[in-house]
């Protein structure tokens, strides 16, 4: 009568035989690039970010500029815009408000934003200038919240692409 | 404060821009360029820079800025003598163009300055560096 010879003891797989470390990162990494090119994709079909953001990013990725310029760019407007819309902020905020200075401070956000390629905040400070030319200090009020709303998103959306970079920076070189 | 890049065109570039992420960009693009910038805050650093007998070849100026503006820089640096050089106005401001032109400003490209508009501008410069050499 035959019998069937029960299989080969085949040993669990363990970190010498199922793959080695160099391939894990590879694959993190390439899930973050994923992540990472499905971020930016979002921002430039919803008009979060314009040829501006794509100009400076092909500077980086031709070589032209340092790893980590757009990083650095992204970075200093955070810093800047967060200064203007609470210096704005507080001259809204006086009995009397100073409408020239009102100007001034969106027209450096205005051009900060249209330097880094942030559309959606730049297009909310031109919004912005109807009222303070007509001196509207409820029309400002109203403008800056959009203001800060469009900021507020392109930031989380920096940052979150910031972080990726970071985190496929430490899986190594490609 | 100089910035320089591998290979120089030896133009010689000064930017006159308050906002920071406006001066990190513009100089960029600058020294993908090859020039070599030099790097002023406002207006009066720009004259003091003249004054102190620093020559460039092109001059960018945002128009408003602390202390002095753009426009207010250009009449002074040009009252010196200082007809050849390029001086090109950037802003975001609807009604620069106006402001620039009428003090003597070669030039005036809306903000965001694209690589692409400034390349030929640098060109422009080589071309006439090359020339007055001749």
């Amino acid at each position: 009568e035959f019998r069937p010879r029960p299989p080969p003891r085949v040993a669990p797989a363990d970190s010498r035989t199922s793959g080695s470390e160099p391939s894990r990162l590879a694959m993190a990494a390439a899930a973050l690039r994923a992540q990472l090119n499905a971020l930016l994709a979002n921002m430039f079909t919803t008009g979060m970010v314009d040829e501006q953001f794509q100009q400076l990013q092909s500077l980086q990725e031709d070589g032209g500029s340092a790893s980590g310029f757009v990083a650095e760019v992204a970075t200093l407007f955070i810093d800047d815009a967060d200064r203007i819309i609470a210096d704005i902020a507080a001259l809204l905020d006086q009995p009397v408000v100073d409408f020239d200075k009102v100007d001034a401070h969106v027209h450096q956000l205005k051009g900060s934003s249209s330097s880094v390629g942030a559309q959606k905040v730049k297009l909310a400070c031109m919004h912005f200038r109807q009222f303070y030319e007509a001196k509207s200090k409820e029309g400002c009020l109203m403008a800056l919240a959009l203001v800060r709303s469009e900021f507020c998103d392109v930031r989380n959306k920096f940052q979150t692409m910031m972080q990726l970079e970071q985190q496929i920076a430490a899986c190594g070189p490609k | 404060m100089e910035l320089k890049a591998k290979g120089s065109t030896s133009i010689k570039a000064l930017l006159v821009e308050d906002i920071g992420v406006c001066r990190l960009v513009l100089s960029t693009f600058l020294l993908r360029l090859h020039c070599e910038v030099t790097l002023a805050m406002n207006g009066k650093e720009a004259v003091d820079l003249f004054l102190e007998g620093k020559k460039f070849d092109i001059v960018l100026f945002d128009k408003d800025m602390p202390v002095m503006t753009g426009p207010e820089a250009i009449v002074k640096i040009r009252a010196m003598g200082e007809t050849d050089v390029k001086m090109v106005g950037v802003s975001a401001d609807d009604h620069a163009m106006e402001a620039f032109m009428s003090v003597g400003a070669d030039l005036f490209v809306p903000k965001p300055m694209r690589m692409e508009a400034l390349g030929p501008i640098i060109q422009e410069v080589i071309n006439k560096k090359k020339n007055d050499m001749v």
